[in-house]
């Protein structure tokens, strides 16, 4: 069973984060590559996934010995049963078959027939009461065993997924890492309680049914059992029809859902171009692709039901006829015979039917396995070095010594760059799309470790130091502000979630951003990202600066962090900047001339290389396309192609 | 652990609040649904017919085996018992039969229905102003298309064919039972009610604890895929630890309200198939003092029968029960769905009779405006632009200029004064008429997902590749576009992630192209793009705005010093006009903007 709210919920989540998902994803540097790198094998799998089950083996033993309980419980409801109905039929007429007692346990003559009705009753009374508890205890217990398994696994995930540089991350797999952690990982658990545990409570139940009936009688038991081996043929070969009709089924229904949400989102084209009727048909298409694909399964599934109705039935048909014959010839009792196999062939049916379930479990729980495996054994590749170096502040600078860095083997990003920044400078990174700006920032942050050469803070390589340091001697601000969905204060202080309010008030006051929060109705406590309220994108660049600011780094790291601000907010950010600035290195990546001017040094990049180094006069004189970036944003009479992104505006409101 | 804890601990807040998932019976819901099936009339009478059939077949076939046993095995007649066993292969394959067509033709019903409502529903949101498409919820929208249609689905297909063929069942195994037994019926009867209120409670606790569940379940959601779109922030902020307790704690969360929901279901489940073992206790005991009594063989198969019927009649009970909750649900989703389709859009289309071409005069009379009727965006505007000109807005976030283009696109009406185009009020101006002279470049330059080429066709399904060439020679981008991986087949991946925003701008500009329209709306997007593509766009976009009249809400310097009018909105007016030159030598707040940029 699938407890984890309706896979369509899950899917809504996705849906409503599909446009962060892209925004963040896709870095023009790599190119969709595989995530992972090795598939594992059937019988690795199922190694594991027992391995698993037996790390619970106490729990499971628990599961299993209340099933047995079970087992002989219902066993035994029915067979008190039919031993009252014989006993019944006995003392109207004596000279008929006498009632097997069980374990020879006969009631004394004595006993009025009355009071031993009254007994047999009660005893059916309390093995069904019996029987009530212990299903509960069972479901507690199977309850309790599932969900241990599921917090270990997503927890695990978690953890990995946490971990995972972002090499890993960018490799193009961010949505289906949450169908990992979230229905993978369910499906996995399923392999415990639903595949392995119920495995074995069939074998049990079927085998002590199995025994029992032909303990009463074994003609009778083959006759009614002669058709199951049919039962199951027919189910597993209907389960191998519909499942793939399923899959399909999911996918017709995913591009509907895809219509439905690029008509919402892009109403204006399709209203803007009267499309509305070619749009309409299409979505039709869709709806009557997906009815007449439903239809089908509909049809195979009204045939299999009636047709498994029919086997069973037919049990009880050869019942009827071989055991009503059998109770004529006195070689069966009614009761004990007669009234309790045709309770336990309908049970019987329920069991193999079971089987045909667990198959397509296994089938769901290996392919689930494997993705969450493969996220498992995903190897943590930045981590610290086993005896690392502690840095509590960068004191006397950064060097970059003969960098190179690829994303793809083969194509690189960043081709030996060197480049010495002494503490307290602050250097501006420009050039154009895709010269490997970003990519140098990610590297001081120990993203990713560089292919070859070394980046040393304070004369120390990165990967010497503890990676905590490393990380918190910066503070960043990226491009694109990402804020999670959780209050002001709590996005400032993320990188110091024990901040006190004066701090978080002191670091916005930093960013030139407690004036607009102070205004908002809810101040500090106001909600922002996916599911609050919408900010500006000059404002969620300043709570961007302000969660770097908290954390007091002593460099900083601004990746072009002013390109979605208006002109007002820009200088009124840069004067805050520039005061916090004039304490910690920083580095500035930027296209605009303004914000380049400002900073004592000036790289510009082209093709992962440092094509040069200046203040800004020098590079008028010394870089082409600096010259060019100059002319375009700073016009003096030539009207060109211009870039300048006069008065912003920004996606304030928009379509939800 | 509490409530409060959670929230302070979590990396996200994730506040939504669930839609009701049943609401009471609604009479005047259900021949709404009734009416929607008016299309399959012939199939709902066969339906009526077999349910009537089937529910009469059931009790059949277990009076034929009661029968059986009580009858001739009791008699020790085999002939009799042979007959009886002939008898129930019959009924049983007849019953098998007629639950082919019933849920067959049950499930053709439902998804015809389901089918016709998605059509309706998908042209019905088509016809909804601007205003609603910004305040609806993308998420709440899907669900009327798929959980809530789903829930109809169900409550067509199953609630009333099922119930009927179980309430028949039931009335017709009470009547046998009465029949057999009188005294031993009554002893049943007294737990109908208890069996009642198991069944109430228990739905009531079930739903109560799946609503806490899933309500945890999309924390846990919410805090996975923030947590792995801000992976860069968190590792960037050392966060990792303090996000692994969080979400420890959220998916123990989860896992506890999964564990209450699992127990709640194992409470009850036991409880009411105790019933069925408690009776057959029951029935031992009456039954059995009885026949003592009476000291009849047949009396004792009259015991046997009864106790068979007696699971005739209870299990219907569970069954019903769940049924009803199916249908409360389905009137759920029955409501959300039809109030959606009840709401009106804000106009209609006029009747009166339409331009046959428009040329592209525009004019603004006096027009206020309002989106939703309390906060007036824009005030008193009035301008007008001859055909073939460049109109640039200009003007801070939240001036004004999204809502101008929307009225001058007729994707809102003004609440004051008038929109005219080509002398025509666009109140009188029917949608389509307007729109087909009409193109629109969005700034997210918004693509649907398929290749490039059926992108650039969206507005002329008919162009041929050819055409598309022209087009793409026309924007000077030919070479771009042609050198993309599958050249003009490539695909744009979901809100074009796959393209580069250069590359889907210039999709958008020959988008416009071939639609060839006599009025553009241009949104400029905002990013910059290196030199080079900037150059290009600067190019294609002279091609495109000649010889039509163009409303763009301008960001760069270019398009602005070329337009023939340059309106400076703030807070809803129009506060400067003129050209570029013009406006530099008043010295207004467009100089002043200017200078901000250029001279730093």
């Amino acid at each position: 069973m699938h407890h984890d709210g309706s896979p369509m919920a899950a899917g809504l989540a996705l849906q409503r984060n599909g446009k962060g998902i892209c925004r963040v994803s896709s870095r023009p540097e790599n190119g969709p590559q595989a995530g992972f790198s090795q598939q594992s094998r059937n019988s690795d799998r199922l190694r594991r996934l027992f391995g698993l089950a037996f790390e619970y083996r106490r729990e499971c033993a628990g599961v299993m010995a209340l099933q047995t309980v079970l087992v002989l419980l219902t066993l035994g409801t029915l067979g008190l049963t039919g031993l009252g109905i014989d006993y019944l039929s006995w003392c109207v007429n004596p000279s008929g078959q006498s009632p097997g007692w069980p374990f020879g346990i006969e009631p004394p003559r004595q006993w009025s027939p009355g009071f031993v009705i009254a007994l047999l009753a009660l005893a059916v009374v309390c093995s069904a009461l019996l029987t009530a508890l212990m299903k509960y205890l069972n479901a507690a217990a199977s309850a309790v065993l599932s969900q241990k398994i599921l917090i270990r696994l997503r927890t695990d995930l978690y953890t990995r997924l946490q971990l995972l540089s972002l090499r890993f991350h960018d490799a193009g797999v961010r949505s289906s890492l949450i169908n990992r952690a979230g229905s993978d990982a369910n499906q996995v658990r399923q392999f415990v309680d639903g595949v392995a545990l119920r495995v074995l409570t069939v074998l049990l139940t079927l085998g002590v049914y199995l025994l029992w009936m032909l303990r009463v009688h074994v003609g009778l038991t083959l006759a009614c059992l002669a058709s199951t081996p049919l039962l199951w043929l027919s189910a597993c070969g209907f389960s191998r029809v519909v499942q793939p009709a399923y899959r399909r089924a999911g996918e017709l229904s995913d591009e509907l859902i895809r219509l439905l949400v690029e008509n919402l989102q892009g109403v204006q084209v399709v209203k803007g171009f009267a499309r509305e009727q070619s749009q309409a048909e299409q979505f039709e298409g869709a709806a009557i692709r997906i009815r007449d694909q439903r239809n089908s399964i509909f049809r195979s599934l009204s045939i299999f039901q009636p047709a498994m109705g029919m086997l069973t039935q037919f049990n009880l048909l050869v019942l009827i006829g071989y055991g009503g014959h059998l109770v004529i010839r006195g070689e069966l009792s009614a009761g004990s015979g007669l009234f309790v196999f045709a309770g336990l062939l309908q049970e019987f049916a329920a069991q193999v039917a079971h089987i045909t379930n667990i198959a397509n479990s296994i089938q769901a729980s290996l392919a689930s396995a494997d993705r969450v495996f493969e996220v498992l054994d995903e190897p943590i590749e930045i981590t610290s070095a086993l005896n690392a170096k502690r840095l509590p502040a960068i004191e006397r600078g950064i060097e970059l010594d003969r960098v190179c860095f690829e994303y793809v083997p083969g194509r690189p990003v960043l081709r030996e760059i060197c480049l010495r920044i002494s503490a307290g400078e602050c250097v501006g990174i420009t050039g154009p799309v895709g010269s490997g700006k970003s990519t140098l920032l990610a590297l001081l942050k120990r993203f990713h470790d560089p292919a070859s050469g070394r980046i040393l803070f304070d004369g120390c390589d990165l990967r010497e130091l503890q990676l905590e340091d490393v990380r918190k001697a910066s503070g960043m601000v990226f491009q694109d502000s990402f804020l999670f969905s959780n209050s002001i204060a709590a996005n400032i202080a993320f990188g110091r979630p024990e901040a006190s309010a004066e701090e978080i008030a002191a670091a916005a006051r930093m960013a030139a951003a407690e004036e607009f929060i102070t205004r908002l109705p809810e101040g500090y406590e106001t909600l922002v990202g996916e599911h609050g309220c919408g900010l500006s994108g000059g404002q969620k660049q300043r709570l961007s600066l302000a969660r770097a600011l908290l954390v007091n780094p002593s460099l900083l790291l601004l990746d072009d962090a002013a390109s979605a601000v208006d002109p007002e907010t820009e200088q009124e950010i840069r004067s805050a900047m520039e005061q916090v600035m004039r304490g910690c290195t920083s580095l500035v990546v930027s296209g605009r001339i303004s914000t380049l001017r400002r900073t004592d040094r000036i790289v510009v990049l082209s093709e992962g290389r440092i094509e040069a180094v200046g203040s800004h006069a020098e590079l008028l004189r010394r870089s082409p396309w600096y010259r060019q970036l100059n002319e375009l944003q700073n016009p003096g009479s030539e009207p060109g192609p211009i870039v300048i992104p006069f008065p912003v505006r920004t996606a304030a409101r928009r379509a939800a | 652990m509490s409530h409060a804890a959670i929230l302070q601990n979590s990396l996200t807040r994730h506040i939504e609040r669930e839609e009701d998932r049943q609401r009471p019976l609604d009479f005047r819901l259900i021949a709404r649904l009734y009416e929607c099936t008016a299309a399959c009339g012939s199939k709902r009478l066969w339906l009526l017919l077999l349910v009537i059939i089937r529910a009469l077949q059931l009790p059949a076939l277990t009076w034929c085996l009661a029968g059986v046993i009580r009858g001739p095995v009791a008699r020790h007649d085999t002939a009799g018992v042979l007959t009886g066993a002939g008898i129930f292969a019959v009924l049983a394959l007849s019953t098998q039969i007629v639950l082919h067509y019933r849920q067959r033709l049950a499930l053709e019903l439902g998804e015809a229905v389901v089918c016709n409502l998605r059509s309706r529903l998908f042209r019905h949101i088509q016809k909804m102003p601007l205003r609603w498409f910004q305040q609806a919820r993308a998420g709440r929208v899907i669900s009327r298309m798929t959980s809530d249609m789903e829930d109809i689905r169900a409550g067509v297909q199953d609630v009333f064919y099922v119930s009927m063929v179980q309430l028949i069942q039931m009335l017709i195994a009470a009547a046998a039972m009465i029949w057999f037994d009188r005294l031993l019926f009554l002893i049943l009867l007294v737990l109908v009610p208890v069996i009642r209120w198991i069944n109430h409670r228990f739905h009531a606790r079930l739903s109560a604890a799946l609503r806490n569940m899933r309500e945890s379940w999309s924390r846990v959601t919410a805090t996975l895929v923030e947590s792995i779109v801000g992976i860069r922030v968190t590792q960037a902020f050392c966060r990792e630890s303090v996000n692994i307790r969080a979400f420890t704690e959220l998916a123990a969360d989860h896992s506890a309200w999964n564990t209450g929901v699992l127990k709640t279901q194992g409470t009850f489940q036991p409880l009411l198939e105790l019933n069925s073992q408690l009776v057959a206790g029951l029935l031992l005991f009456a039954g059995g003092w009885r026949v003592l009594a009476a000291g009849s063989a047949a009396n004792v198969g009259d015991v046997v029968g009864f106790l068979f019927m007696s699971g005739l009649f209870f299990a219907p009970i569970a069954i019903l029960g769940t049924q009803y909750h199916q249908a409360l649900t389905a009137m759920a989703g029955a409501e959300r769905l039809f109030r959606l389709l009840d709401t009106e859009p804000d106009w209609a289309d006029p009747a009166t009779t339409q331009p046959a071409r428009i040329v592209g005069q525009v004019e603004f009379r006096d027009v206020s405006f309002s989106w939703d009727g309390r906060k007036t965006v824009l005030h008193n505007v009035s301008f007008s632009a001859r055909p073939g000109q460049l109109i640039a807005l200009v003007g801070p976030t939240g001036s004004g200029k999204s809502s101008l283009i929307s009225l001058a696109a007729k994707f809102c009406l003004p609440t004051t004064g008038s929109v005219l185009i080509d002398g025509h009020d666009t109140r009188m101006l029917d949608d389509l008429t307007l729109h087909r002279c009409m193109g629109i470049v969005p700034q997210q330059n918004f693509l649907f997902s398929g290749s490039v080429a059926d992108n650039i066709r969206f507005a002329r399904p008919e162009a041929t590749t050819e055409e598309i060439f022209r087009v793409l020679e026309q924007l000077g981008c030919r070479d771009v576009l042609e050198s993309l991986p599958q050249g003009l087949e490539t695909s744009t991946g979901e809100s074009g992630c796959n393209l580069s925003s250069g590359q889907r701008q210039l999709i958008c500009f020959a988008r416009a192209l071939l639609a060839d329209p006599a009025l553009l709306i241009l949104d400029e997007a905002t990013s910059s793009l290196d030199s080079q593509t900037e150059h290009r766009l600067q190019t294609a976009l002279e091609t495109l705005l000649a010889g039509r009249t163009a409303f763009v809400v301008a960001h760069r310097l270019s398009t602005i010093r070329r337009a023939d009018l340059v309106l400076v909105l703030d807070q809803g007016r129009i506060v400067e006009r003129g050209t570029h030159q013009s406006l530099l030598q008043a010295h207004g707040l467009y100089a002043d903007l200017h200078r901000r940029f250029t001279s730093d």
